[in-house]
């Protein structure tokens, strides 16, 4: 026992090292988006129709992760809309069987990176535009 | 170690004692890391002088988890932050707590809620989501033990005897009854599921000579699937009383001071915190880790290149064990990776002349589909291979292992003919047909020089009667010389990685000293112990499913009854 408490200290240095390196990242990150987000995607699409930064996050300067409710207090359920775009070809890619009407929507349309086609890996017919 | 070790430790079985050595835990790691060169070497790159690492020693528990020897930061299995209860939207209290609504997670609650427990299902997705069509089970009292004992003998060999063989015998004496179960609990909610019997295992319904026969569970055909049958066996669930709350994945669990896990803490749509309390237990069925990349880099990195079949398996249920104290199984996990879609699944294992996506010979044929992927781990096959026959194929191979599906059943598979399809995912179908080999290898996206001269090669080595180039047996070869030609274009993904928890026979996870943590049981694939080899076996089709359904079965009805 007294062997491990020993063996323990020697690691005990790590949450700084740690905590430095994601401060880092986590810089990084944030040029990156502020970058993107300059090169014309939703959230400028969203900033240009007055959508202020708050609004989403909560607080511009310590931007919180913005759930997908959020997304649907302005742009109501997603079963009226997966309706809307039912007659997409080749499928209606707002209802599916991996989510039903209920996908997140941010795993397809990113604020501040390019979107993504989510289902192009698997189902490669599936070659929406993805707004 | 030797009078700190408990009486328990020294009867345990070769496998758990491995697991322990081995595996990857917290206690692992702060025991055995520090002690030599890899802790100072850790320390070095760190960068750290002695003063600072001196001076950061007071700061308490490790933010990330550490490989067993050290050496590395796991950035995937960081330290929950601790959420206080004043961001707790609602407390709710039950019996059982079960975390993730797939193959081993919906049985659980079922079997759990109809031995007297009240049950709740957290699950991440909108609704029950699982995949696959063929669960299997041996049917007890056709059986004969020899039987069953030698096909357990039979999937130790395939797993290169790193598995639990209890575990194994539990599946095997336990099965025909669970799946039969599942069977019927999910035709009450009006699943087509069928019983497909010994049918689809004719190729073990001897072995070493002894007699066996199967329950066989088909949800099918596609594109109904287990995971339709499970969102069935959800209904039926519902009915008996089982909770279900979607959209809510968990995010970690509440232990007690003294370690004993008596919730789990979950997260709405709206951001806010859900805490589910459990009197008798947490059973912990979130399936495998696949779209954890860094996960997967470092526990099974032959997995780089390849697709994924699932999404949203981000191994959160081995983050919150692991924090809980629980064993991951060493690394070199056991993987699954198939294409039973882009044509017909019964010709799958045929030894067909395959070629890469370079369109060159790459594997002696007889080599099973479910081991491609070891042939084809690099960046630029990534998986892809494609199988080529002639317009013969129908005879000439007709006396293979397999079924050959004639050439207008192959219509159902080609995306490029307008015939209506039937049992099949349109998108993922990807057979081809053409009257020149270039011509074919444009619609299989090979490079058709090499193809050409890939085909000419083989119509040699056909004619001369022995395969020089890959030793394959010279029944097994037949010419590719007459249009039309075909080719099969397929593409392994990883269905599922099956390793997972180290538990023992009640599904209950280990601590590090191999004492089980109270309150807490894993399942399905996030269970360790079943399997060890580097490819899942398919001996038993639909082993997979037969075991997440059986050990779902047997732990709801375990923990209800604490
Ligand atoms: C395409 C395909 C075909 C297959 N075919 C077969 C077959 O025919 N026969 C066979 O035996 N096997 C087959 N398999 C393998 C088989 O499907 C899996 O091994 C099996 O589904 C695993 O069951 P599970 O309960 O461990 O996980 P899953 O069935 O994957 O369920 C895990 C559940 O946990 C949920 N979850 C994850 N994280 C959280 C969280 N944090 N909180 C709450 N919920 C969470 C997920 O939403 C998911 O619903 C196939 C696999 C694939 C991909």
């Amino acid at each position: 026992m007294k062997n491990n408490i020993k063996q323990r200290r020697g690691f005990r240095f790590a949450p700084a090292l740690v905590a430095l390196v994601i401060g880092i990242c986590a810089g990084g990150v944030y040029a990156a988006h502020a970058a993107d987000a300059k090169g014309g995607d939703l959230g400028k699409l969203h900033a240009s129709a007055g959508v202020a930064c708050a609004m989403c996050h909560v607080d511009a300067k310590h931007p919180a992760p913005v759930p997908m409710e959020k997304c649907l207090g302005c742009h109501g359920d997603t079963r009226k809309l997966a309706e809307k775009t039912a007659n997409v070809k080749p499928r209606n890619p707002h209802e599916n069987r991996h989510y039903g009407t209920e996908a997140d929507c941010n795993i397809c349309h990113h604020q501040h990176k390019k979107s993504e086609n989510f289902c192009l890996p698997c189902h490669q017919p599936f070659n929406f535009d993805v707004p | 170690m030797d009078q700190d070790t408990p009486q328990h430790e020294k009867e345990m079985d070769s496998y758990t004692q491995e697991v322990l050595e081995r595996g990857v835990s917290r206690r692992s790691f702060l025991s055995r890391t520090a002690l030599g060169a890899a802790g100072v070497g850790l320390l070095g790159v760190a960068g750290l002088g002695t003063k600072k690492a001196e001076a950061a020693q007071g700061t308490e528990a490790l933010e990330f988890a550490k490989s067993s020897d050290g050496g590395a930061t796991l950035s995937f299995l960081p330290k929950p932050n601790p959420i206080s209860d004043k961001e707790i939207k609602t407390t709710l209290t039950f019996d059982v707590i079960v975390v993730g609504a797939g193959a081993s997670g919906v049985p659980a609650a079922l079997s759990a809620a109809e031995n007297g427990a009240k049950v709740a299902v957290i699950q991440k997705h909108p609704m029950p989501i699982s995949q696959g069509n063929t669960g299997s089970g041996i049917d007890l009292a056709t059986s004969e033990k020899a039987g069953i004992e030698a096909l357990v003998a039979k999937l130790m060999a395939d797993n290169n005897h790193r598995c639990n063989p209890a575990l194994l015998r539990q599946w095997a004496y336990n099965s025909g009854e669970a799946v039969r179960w599942v069977i019927n609990r999910a035709k009450q909610a009006g699943s087509p599921v069928v019983d497909q019997g010994t049918g689809p295992q004719h190729g073990i319904a001897k072995v070493n000579g002894y007699t066996l026969n199967y329950v066989t569970s088909f949800f099918g055909p596609k594109p109904y699937t287990a995971g339709d049958g499970m969102r069935h066996l959800a209904k039926t669930a519902e009915k008996a009383g089982v909770k279900f709350f979607f959209n809510m994945p968990a995010q970690q669990l509440v232990q007690s001071k003294s370690g004993e896990v008596v919730g789990v803490i979950a997260k709405g749509r709206d951001g806010k915190y859900t805490k589910f309390l459990a009197k008798k237990g947490v059973i912990l069925a979130t399936g495998d880790y696949q779209n954890n990349e860094a996960m997967c880099n470092y526990f099974i990195p032959d997995l780089k290149h390849f697709g994924r079949k699932q999404m949203d398996r981000t191994g959160d249920g081995f983050a919150m064990a692991y924090w809980a104290g629980g064993v991951i199984e060493p690394i070199g996990h056991t993987k699954m990776l198939h294409d039973f879609d882009a044509g017909p699944a019964s010709m799958c294992d045929m030894p067909f002349l395959a070629v890469n996506r370079e369109g060159k010979r790459f594997v002696n044929e007889t080599v099973d589909m479910s081991l491609f992927n070891n042939y084809l781990r690099d960046a630029k096959n990534a998986g892809h291979y494609s199988q080529i026959f002639d317009a013969n194929y129908m005879t000439q191979a007709a006396k293979w292992p397999g079924k050959l599906v004639p050439p207008e059943g192959l219509k159902n598979y080609m995306p490029d003919d307008p015939s209506p399809k039937k049992g099949v995912f349109d998108s993922l179908i990807n057979t081809h047909v053409a009257d020149t080999l270039e011509e074919l290898a444009r619609k299989l996206e090979i490079d058709p020089k090499n193809f050409v001269a890939s085909v000419k090669r083989y119509n040699e080595v056909v004619a001369s009667g022995k395969d020089s180039d890959f030793g394959k047996p010279a029944d097994r070869l037949i010419p590719v010389l007459q249009a039309p030609f075909y080719g099969i274009h397929r593409r392994v993904r990883v269905s599922t990685i099956c390793s997972g928890i180290l538990v023992n026979e009640n599904h209950q996870a280990l601590d590090a000293d191999g004492k089980p943590i109270k309150g807490l049981y894993a399942i399905g694939n996030l269970g360790g112990g079943f399997y060890g080899g580097v490819d899942y076996p398919l001996t038993v089709f639909g082993l997979s499913l037969g075991r997440c359904y059986t050990f779902g079965y047997l732990t709801g009805k375990h923990v209800a009854k604490l």
